[in-house]
């Protein structure tokens, strides 16, 4: 009796439900209800779901992972999570399959006279930990390394970070991030002297115009893309789209505008001129809120070994920045970027329109470039000068390419010259650290060392010898490997891998370690929009799989350390996340506690009285600002962000008749990164089974170039074959040929240049001179 | 008098001055910036990604449309209609003019859909409107009789259902999709078979969860790393 | 034993915050819309006096803007 009422009770809260629903929809068509997208799962699936983040891009998706028996069975979107609400990509969905590859590391390995043997992981531990003690007692602090990722969670970059600069006292630790995220970073500091976007996501919801610089988001982003489209779609939100070649993206968007590579500086500098000139300047914003500043110019490429920069910002005032952008007028700047008059006069229309929102996305178009922070700079420049920024919909929002480069590599400082709140330069940084670590102030060095680049270089001349790299593939995803890898080779390097797959890194390892994949180990991750996530270990790791985290641990307790890192092995995540906290404290950059982000799909820092801050620098929405105004770019000392004079300056290296091509690298939406993860999940492989190089139909006709034919890729570093894709996934222009990364057996990298941004230090991976010719 | 006069005119004539130029600015104010903006596709074509967002505009009105259950095709019937998997349709129904092109008589019915009355039933959308020889792939069913008895096998077309890699994952796309690069003119709208009519077509981005596993020429091996000192 | 339902407007940008306070209750049942800034919600209460005490409890909730029932059913309680 009892049941059949509960039945008849269920039933009438169906009915309630659903005549609700149906409500909901006759006010507003196409709504959708969390629970209906979990219609999908098949019933009686008795399936147990833990919520996390995504392991793939830097957007940061929810998850929610199925289990089964102790296995990972099933992945869906967390319609909880306000980033993705409830969709995921193909990469999102299939990711967990990953980890049943038949060649997973399951075991430390570690190479004796030539071969590699199994080794059980304590003793693996013991050789690392050894091998790096002896170095340093032998050749310094200076000749041990540490190269992390912004994969790694922010425990992990926490206590290398802790590790390296507070317990061994180098400051010889450098993360991946420097490879996508640096020039962010760099142009964050130099325009607003606080690191990552001011807007979030929401800001999508708020736009009118999204303009993408050199960004295909529709297969690197698709999720924040989707949510774009949603927004032409409903509200006849306009989409254009702006890059060197022709994408997915460019097809959806409302209108395609291509252009020379590396003149986008030139592009950017006419839209702000268009913008002066018109009279569309925001004045009193930037009265109250601006500064004008140029810096040095001419600065080099860093082609060179132990190259060294260092900007002499100078101010300047509003005249003196008109008349330098008379050098750039659109008649001016359309005779070498192959952008119309009409095209630039139109993107400046965009900005300088008082009653549009506008969104500026873009990712690594802009970072991976040797003048990447001037390119961050100059974007900031446009929204300075028209106000627009830090209000929902106006917002120059630059993406992440890692699932935690803004939650471990910038916000821990996983990088050289950072330390987890501030610089190594800074002694009240310095101070702060090792208060907080424990450690005697003098220890920490004040001198920032190696970059990424300048790491690889110190590889190659014997100035390093012990370099631990985890989560993180330096052999394939390194701009000229050609010179890189046979530098790990050497007898006069000691390398350790922690990873999780087999790759051409752990191929010249000397230790192997076998590390916990993400659902294998708990953790945290922070995303573009400056959200912090949390998960909680959802399966067990095969074989002697350790949390890379743990590692380091035990490491640093066999060298002595112990006392610095008195972490447990059930609860470390846990006890390092609160010691880190402490670091953030205060309403510019507080960190949720962990018992909201194990409740919560993610919360935004600044975290101040128990809610997110979405827009920071905006008054009404940041309780940090202070000086009663509207506006405070509290970053700088005098609370106003700065307007950069930054010239156009040429590539470092442009086609010639000998290499007439320009290569451009970049990703596919099957495949993350390297690949090594992605390749291992068969949907995607098959999708997508191997790289290729694209060009233009009219090139490829000139060449007599047909579809699938292989083609040997030279510069002047290296060569590279690979098959001709005509008029499939994308089209570059003329004159330029695109090939995707993700394929360790055909590395395009070989082929890349290293230079890089001065003061970013970040490579330029999409600019180099190539010829080809049928391999 | 006539000072007066002056006086008069003059006010009139700043009042006049005045409602054209507050006019004329206020024109002005009401434009967009100063560059129209063209409605024509600005980009160069893709072969292979132009049609994923083709129909995007429909795509709301797509989700909005009641179900007429009992017009509504199958996946049988579907596939019926077809020589093998794959193949181009066939056209079920007699011909208006034997000697007209696409536009002036297939694409009226076949551009946008549509009920007809005539056939008890919608009108399936072609994925490929641009192309306007359509008997050119697209034969006639004039006879049910054979000229001599064939062998052929139907292979089995792809099954609904069972292309998920994962418990609740999106399905993989198992089909090739030359010709066919925009979803929605199937699989959506009231002539989609029901089997494969997508419950969220205002998700315009299909291939952002929904990867293609049907390779044009060969069998694809599973990765493997041929770079690797293992393998030497 | 009333079951009723609404459709639950937020204010402008407190629709997570609406949804925890309301996920607090007990009786009720919250389902947010996930591409628009409305929340549909079941409430299953005893009997009458504390249907009408909930809904005082959450008509005083800040971040509600609109609480629009939608439907309701009533079975008498004695059927038990």
């Amino acid at each position: 009796m009892y049941n059949s009422l509960s039945n008849r009770r269920s039933f009438i809260k169906k009915m309630a439900r659903l005549s609700a629903m149906a409500a909901a929809a006759s006010m507003f068509p196409g709504i959708m209800f969390a629970s209906e997208q979990e219609e999908g799962i098949p019933e009686g699936a008795n399936l147990d779901w833990k919520k996390g983040p995504c392991r793939f891009c830097g957007v940061g998706c929810g998850i929610l992972v199925g289990t089964e028996n102790g296995k990972a069975v099933a992945v869906k979107g967390d319609p909880n999570s306000s980033v993705n609400k409830g969709l995921l990509c193909v990469k999102g969905y299939h990711q967990t399959m990953c980890i049943q590859s038949k060649d997973r590391l399951t075991h430390a390995l570690v190479k004796k006279n030539g071969t590699y043997v199994k080794t059980p992981i304590n003793e693996a531990l013991d050789i690392v930990a050894n091998k790096m003690k002896d170095t340093i007692a032998a050749h310094g602090k200076d000749s041990v390394a540490m190269y992390t990722s912004g994969q790694s969670t922010i425990p992990e970059g926490y206590v290398a970070s802790k590790l390296m600069k507070g317990a061994i006292g180098t400051n010889n630790l450098d993360c991946n991030a420097r490879l996508c995220m640096a020039s962010a970073v760099a142009g964050f500091l130099t325009s607003f002297g606080a690191d990552e976007p001011m807007g979030c996501y929401e800001d999508i919801d708020h736009a009118d115009y999204f303009i993408t610089w050199g960004n295909n988001m529709a297969e690197m982003h698709p999720v924040l893309f989707s949510r774009i489209l949603e927004q032409k779609a409903r509200r006849g939100a306009k989409i254009i789209d702006f890059a060197t070649r022709t994408t997915r993206s460019s097809t959806a968007s409302d209108r395609s505008i291509l252009f020379e590579p590396q003149t986008d500086l030139a592009v950017g500098n006419a839209i702000c001129y268009e913008i002066v000139n018109n009279g569309w300047v925001n004045k009193s914003f930037i009265e109250k809120h601006c500064n004008f500043s140029k810096g040095l110019t001419k600065m080099g490429y860093g082609l060179e070994d132990k190259y060294k920069f260092k900007d002499k910002p100078e101010k300047i005032d509003f005249d003196q920045y008109r008349i330098f952008l008379e050098d750039y007028t659109p008649e001016k700047v359309a005779k070498y970027s192959k952008v119309s008059v009409k095209d630039i006069k139109y993107l400046a229309s965009i900005y300088g329109n008082p009653n549009k929102k506008v969104m500026s996305l873009w990712c690594m178009g802009v970072n991976q470039h040797t003048r990447g922070t001037w390119m961050n700079n100059i974007i900031y420049n446009i929204h300075l000068l028209t106000g627009k920024i830090s209000q929902p919909g106006n917002s120059p929002f630059s993406l992440t390419g890692q699932p935690s480069a803004c939650g471990t590599a910038r916000e821990v400082g996983t990088f050289t010259h950072k330390l987890p709140k501030g610089v190594v330069m800074n002694p009240k940084h310095r101070e702060l650290a090792a208060k907080i670590w424990k450690v005697p102030v003098e220890r920490i060095p004040s001198k920032p060392t190696y970059h990424t680049t300048e790491m690889f270089r110190a590889v190659d001349r014997g100035d390093i010898k012990f370099i631990w790299t985890q989560a993180v593939n330096p052999l394939v995803s390194l701009p000229k490997t050609s010179r890189y890898r046979p530098a790990m080779e050497k007898e006069s390097c000691f390398v350790v891998v922690s990873d999780v797959f087999p790759t051409p890194t752990s191929d010249v390892a000397d230790v192997i370690l076998p590390a916990a994949w993400h659902i294998e180990k708990s953790g945290l991750y922070g995303n573009s929009e400056r959200r912090t996530q949390h998960w909680d270990k959802m399966v067990e790791g095969p074989g002697d799989t350790t949390p890379d985290a743990w590692m380091f641990i035990e490491v640093a307790k066999r060298m002595g350390f112990g006392d610095l890192f008195p972490y447990s092995k059930e609860n470390h995540v846990e006890e390092i996340y609160n010691e880190y906290r402490q670091f953030h404290e205060g309403k510019k950059h507080g960190m949720a506690p962990l018992e909201v982000l194990k409740k919560e799909s993610g919360a935004i820092w600044p975290y101040v009285d128990g809610k997110s801050t979405q827009w920071r620098f905006n008054a009404k929405y940041d309780p940090a600002c202070s000086n009663d105004e509207d506006f405070h770019f509290y970053g700088k000392p005098d609370g106003k962000a700065v307007i950069w004079q930054r010239p156009y300056e040429p590539a470092p290296e442009s086609p010639d008749s000998e290499y007439p091509f320009w290569l451009n690298t970049g990703r596919v939406i099957e495949h993350w990164h390297t690949g090594s993860m992605t390749r291992r999940i068969p949907v995607l492989h098959k999708a997508m089974p191997h790289a290729y190089v694209e060009f233009h139909p009219e090139d490829a006709k000139a060449l007599s170039i047909r579809n699938g034919e292989n083609i040997k890729v030279t510069s002047r570093r290296g060569s590279c074959v690979l098959p001709a894709s005509i008029n499939e996934r994308g089209l570059p222009t003329k004159g330029q040929v695109f090939v995707p990364f993700f394929d360790e057996n055909m590395l395009i990298n070989d082929v890349t240049l290293d230079a890089f941004c001065p003061i970013s230090k970040e490579p330029d991976f999409k600019k180099c001179a190539v010829k080809v010719e049928k391999a | 008098m006539k000072k007066r006069l002056g006086i008069i005119s003059l006010f009139v004539l700043l009042f006049i001055a005045f409602i054209v130029i507050w006019n004329f600015s206020y024109q002005v104010g009401l434009e967009e910036g100063y560059i129209p903006i063209e409605n024509k596709v600005s980009h160069t074509n893709i072969p292979s990604e132009s049609g994923v967002f083709e129909r995007a505009e429909f795509a709301l009105e797509y989700a909005n449309m009641p179900i007429d259950e009992n017009h509504q095709r199958t996946l049988d019937t579907y596939y019926n209609n077809r020589a093998y998997y794959g193949a181009p349709p066939s056209i079920p129904h007699p011909i208006k003019d034997e000697k007209s092109l696409g536009g002036n008589a297939c694409l009226q019915c076949h551009q946008n859909g549509g009920f007809v009355k005539q056939f008890d039933a919608y009108a399936p959308v072609t994925p490929h409107p641009e192309m306007v020889n359509c008997r050119q792939c697209h034969v006639a069913q004039n006879s049910n009789t054979l000229f001599k008895p064939s062998n052929l096998a139907k292979v089995h077309a792809p099954k609904v259902g069972v292309n998920n890699a994962l418990i609740g994952t999106p399905p993989m796309i198992p089909h090739q999709i030359q010709m066919r690069e925009n979803c929605l003119s199937c699989h959506a709208g009231p002539a989609a078979p029901k089997e494969i009519r997508v419950t969220h077509p205002e998700r315009i981005n299909c291939r952002q969860c929904h990867v293609p596993t049907d390779r044009v020429v060969s069998e694809i091996t599973p990765f493997t790393r041929t770079n690797s000192n293992e393998n030497e | 034993m009333p079951i009723k339902s609404y459709l639950v407007h937020p204010q402008v940008g407190r629709k997570v915050e609406l949804l925890d306070a309301l996920s607090a209750f007990e009786e009720c049942e919250v389902m947010p819309a996930t591409n628009e800034d409305i929340l549909v919600l079941v409430t299953d209460t005893i009997d009458e006096a504390s249907e009408e005490l909930l809904k005082e409890k959450i008509e005083k909730i800040e971040s509600l803007k609109l609480l629009a029932m939608v439907s309701g059913f009533n079975s008498p309680q004695n059927q038990q």
